[in-house]
């Protein structure tokens, strides 16, 4: 490694890193697909060899997190974590303050054991509905909540992929390889500085729901249906006999683009009744309307098409029971596959005949022309349809529901398998000191043998774009290593600044990891800075350990733009702008940094 | 019942097909009152209306798009203008700026070359040649105008109703025609035909009220439900959400308006 001269090697594997960050950068290509790009074209231009190529696939980190997910999912069909959720909440009392902390408590350690994605998925229904009964602002618990699921990423070695990846990445070093809990003591210090940032100066950094907002709420409140203001309610009318008289036909699609509302339901003679009627039904005379509108825009249709409003509900009586159906809202996941597509591409209202009534995305409210709105994750769409379609539509996945409508698929019999396994994975790693994946493969091995989950949905859980991002990005680490190119930066960056103290080139490392993870995802800046980092620690008489967990850690540090996935996930439901997350995640970056440099430093003594 | 537009070139005696059309049905005839009407509302000289929107836009003008913000203009005091019915229009790319309003009759009035050289000739008291070449000249220029700004060829007899050559049809006969046109039922006006008019009148109001913001936006309406495209500039779509609250305050008879991403998807 010593004197290190800059050759074609390195000259391409540098080329090869900068072509990576610009793909990541610009995005022409999935990040996942970049990785993959990275694993073929590295050994084709013989930097690494073919069996280094794919040794991400089966490395400890990628293996591991696939048992997470795995795990993850299990506990989240048992609703274990939902049963959690409700005394904590009844211990946190009415006050917003207590709430916040409680529920930011609850997420961080299980954000530590599953993919921060999925605990902020699993908290979401809970928050929204805890915000409606208590008359809180969402817009004040999300983020903070959202902020503490990611920093609840850094509690454990297996609470984010950066640090489920740090132990392979620092094996060509030979150096001694991080426990599951080695990471805990900051993880603490990072969740606590976090929940204190927001109860101190939460009025200051967070959005403060007008209100006009808070009205809403209270509107909210009186309708346990949960229906939103802005999507008004249901109304039954009549249309007269002559309604089709000397006029062109009238159809669904005219009535909502003309007066914004929804005809959820039409009646036609004799008496069937037609639920969520394609677009282009023609309006009948004499036909009953199911209708979703606000009572303006109902009047208004009734005034210019002569159609008659009832008093009450008369023939959809029955469906539009709360039992029967009603309104949700359903956020776009993230990698969902109707990313990118509109309403009217996966003919949503077609296939699963539920009626979109609106789009809540980043504070805004879209009512008309929703069906041409290219989705975006976040994206929160209001629904009305039975409970029965509802399920369907959730049961397909690619939209996270708020409201619970699912209630049969969840096996809550298996919760307490399921809390078994979780501990058998743990006891294994602390108590026996097994390799990880090896630990956390049995527990997901037992979450499916004792029926918490079937492998078939065990592997629909695995998300690949994950996999394949970690693993395609490995061998890049292994080329930039092996070629001395990573040592090379590392001599030439620290001949340039000179000798530094440890603890300013940590903060350092600290710094340029956290930029790194805001522009090419949290794994990529893991991976091209861990050999990088390692080799300046060495040269510089620091802990070489140290400097690579300032990276895994620092890659959680991603609070500025709405890029990490949490933050991106709760944008939509919490109406979010991206100036929201500038200010508290501002706040948030700089004192994460502090204090994890602040809590390494106490710890390891650096 | 219905909104007439007459297209012409110099010199095809459209002017006066158009004038007596409206004396006949006894409608307002309106050209030059569109330029006086979009000057009184938006505060900008006369002249430089009339540059605008007669010339084709230079090089310079098509890269800023300095020209549309004057065309959102004129179109905004035609759409006002013409609202009420009744109307008779020759000028600038009626036919164009009025598309989609079912009772709107396109006309297009044109006229044998030799007699519009002989006119331009006696008109002007120059040569032969030089009145030819005036007149190809005029002509071509209107056709890059409207190919620039609407991308299409004014030449193109598809976008009229009605296209009448003034040569063995004599002007009389064009207005018989025109105005027999105008009592046929598919050009009546309906209670959904003027709907459409007043939004086509709504949809040009807002968006020239958004000129100032120098974006070229689209915008539509659906019975007062105003949707304005923002294209694919994300920012643009804030900026614009972030100022449009102040900026239509005055216009009335909108019922719900959003900033959409995209284009409209017709």
């Amino acid at each position: 490694m010593d004197a290190n001269v800059l050759n074609g090697e390195m000259i391409l594997v540098m080329a090869m890193i900068g072509l990576a960050v610009f793909l990541f950068i610009v995005e022409w290509i999935r990040v996942d697909v970049v990785a993959i790009l990275m694993m073929v074209s590295l050994p084709l231009l013989k930097l690494v060899t073919p069996t280094e190529a794919f040794i991400g696939l089966s490395s400890n980190a990628v293996v591991s997190i696939i048992a997470v997910i795995i795990i993850g999912a299990g506990l989240d069909k048992t609703g274990l974590i939902n049963k959690l959720v409700g005394p904590i909440v009844r211990l946190a009392g009415e006050s917003p303050s207590r709430i916040l902390v409680a529920i930011s408590l609850a997420i961080a350690p299980i954000s530590s054991f599953m993919q921060n994605i999925g605990a902020a998925a699993l908290f979401l229904p809970a928050i929204q509905r805890i915000s409606r009964a208590l008359k809180i602002p969402i817009s004040r618990l999300l983020m903070p909540i959202g902020f503490s699921a990611i920093l609840g990423g850094t509690l454990t070695l297996v609470g984010s992929s950066p640090l489920i990846l740090l132990n392979d990445l620092i094996i060509p070093f030979q150096l001694e390889p991080f426990g599951l809990f080695s990471v805990t003591p900051i993880g603490m210090g990072l969740v606590a500085s976090g929940i204190l940032c927001f109860v101190l100066f939460g009025r200051f950094i967070l959005p403060q729901g007008t209100q006009e907002d808070d009205f809403a709420e209270e509107k909210l409140d009186a309708d346990e249906g949960g229906l939103l203001p802005e999507v008004g309610d249901a109304y039954e009318l009549r249309t007269p006999h002559d309604f089709t008289h000397y006029r062109e036909p009238i159809r669904v699609e005219d009535l909502r683009r003309r007066y914004l509302v929804n005809i959820v339901a039409t009646t036609e003679p004799p008496d069937y009744k037609l639920f969520s009627p394609p677009m282009d039904t023609v309006i009948r005379s004499d036909s009953d309307l199911l209708v979703f509108g606000r009572e303006k825009d109902i009047k208004r249709m009734a005034d210019n098409e002569e159609i008659i409003i009832k008093q009450e509900m008369e023939a959809f009586k029955d469906d539009a029971a709360d039992h029967a159906s009603g309104t949700v809202e359903a956020v776009v996941r993230p990698r969902s596959p109707i990313e990118g597509k509109t309403l009217k591409q996966i003919s949503l209202r077609d296939r699963f005949q539920v009626a979109p009534l609106a789009i809540y995305r980043e504070g805004e409210i879209y009512r008309a022309e929703i069906g041409d709105l290219p989705l975006r994750v976040g994206d929160a769409i209001v629904l009305h349809g039975t409970w029965k379609r509802l399920q369907v539509l959730q049961a397909e996945g690619s939209l996270l529901f708020t409201t619970p409508v699912d209630v049969e698929t969840m096996r809550p019999e298996k919760a307490t398998f399921a809390g078994l396994w979780l501990a058998v994975a743990l006891m294994m790693i602390l108590v026996f000191k097994i390799q990880l994946s090896v630990c956390l493969m049995t527990g997901a091995l037992g979450m499916v043998i004792t029926r918490v989950l079937s492998i078939d949905e065990a592997y629909q859980a695995v998300d690949w774009r994950t996999v394949f991002l970690l693993a395609g990005l490995i061998p890049l680490g292994i080329a930039t290593e092996k070629t001395g190119t990573a040592a090379w930066i590392a001599q030439t960056v620290l001949a340039t600044i000179g000798t530094v103290k440890p603890i300013v080139l940590l903060a350092v490392i600290g710094v340029l990891t956290s930029a790194f993870t805001l522009v090419i995802s949290n794994v990529g800046a893991t991976v091209l800075l861990v050999p990088l980092v390692v080799n300046m620690a060495l040269a510089a008489n620091t802990d070489p350990r140290m400097a690579a967990l300032v990276v895994g850690i620092a890659a959680s540090n991603s609070f500025i733009l709405p890029t990490h996935q949490v933050n991106a996930f709760y944008m939509g439901p919490g109406r979010y702008r991206s100036t929201d997350f500038l200010k508290a995640g501002g706040l948030i970056s700089i004192v994460f940094i502090i204090v994890m440099i602040g809590m390494i430093s106490l710890f390891y003594g650096v | 019942m219905a909104i007439i537009t007459v297209s012409r070139g110099s010199y095809s005696k459209g002017k006066e097909v158009a004038e007596k059309v409206a004396e006949r049905l006894g409608y307002q005839c309106l050209s030059r009152d569109v330029i006086l009407e979009a000057s009184g509302l938006y505060h900008i000289p006369e002249i430089k209306l009339v540059k605008a929107i007669h010339d084709a836009p230079s090089v310079l003008e098509r890269i800023r798009g300095g020209k549309r913000g004057y065309i959102a203009y004129y179109k905004s005091a035609l759409a006002g203008l013409v609202q009420k019915d009744n109307i008779v229009y020759h000028g600038l790319a009626g036919h164009l700026l009025l598309k989609g309003v079912p009772h709107v009759i396109k006309v297009r009035i044109i006229a044998d070359l030799e007699d519009r050289v002989r006119n331009e000739m006696r008109q002007e008291g120059i040569s032969e040649q030089a009145a030819r070449s005036m007149i190809l000249k005029d002509d071509q220029e209107r056709r890059k105008w409207t190919m620039s700004l609407y991308g299409a060829d004014p030449w193109d007899s598809s976008l009229y109703d009605l296209v009448i050559h003034i040569q063995r049809f004599t002007v009389s006969n064009a207005v018989d025609f025109v105005c027999r046109t105008a009592g046929m039922d598919q050009f009546r006006t309906t209670r959904e035909s003027q709907q459409k008019m007043d939004d086509l009148a709504l949809a040009s109001r807002v968006k020239a009220a958004l000129i100032g913001l120098n974006a070229d936006v689209d915008v539509i309406s659906e019975y007062g439900n105003v949707l304005v495209f923002a294209g694919t500039d994300d920012r643009l779509a804030r900026k614009i959400r972030g100022k449009i609250g102040s900026l239509i305050s005055d216009i009335d008879g909108i019922n719900n308006i959003e900033v959409h991403a995209g284009a409209p998807s017709e």
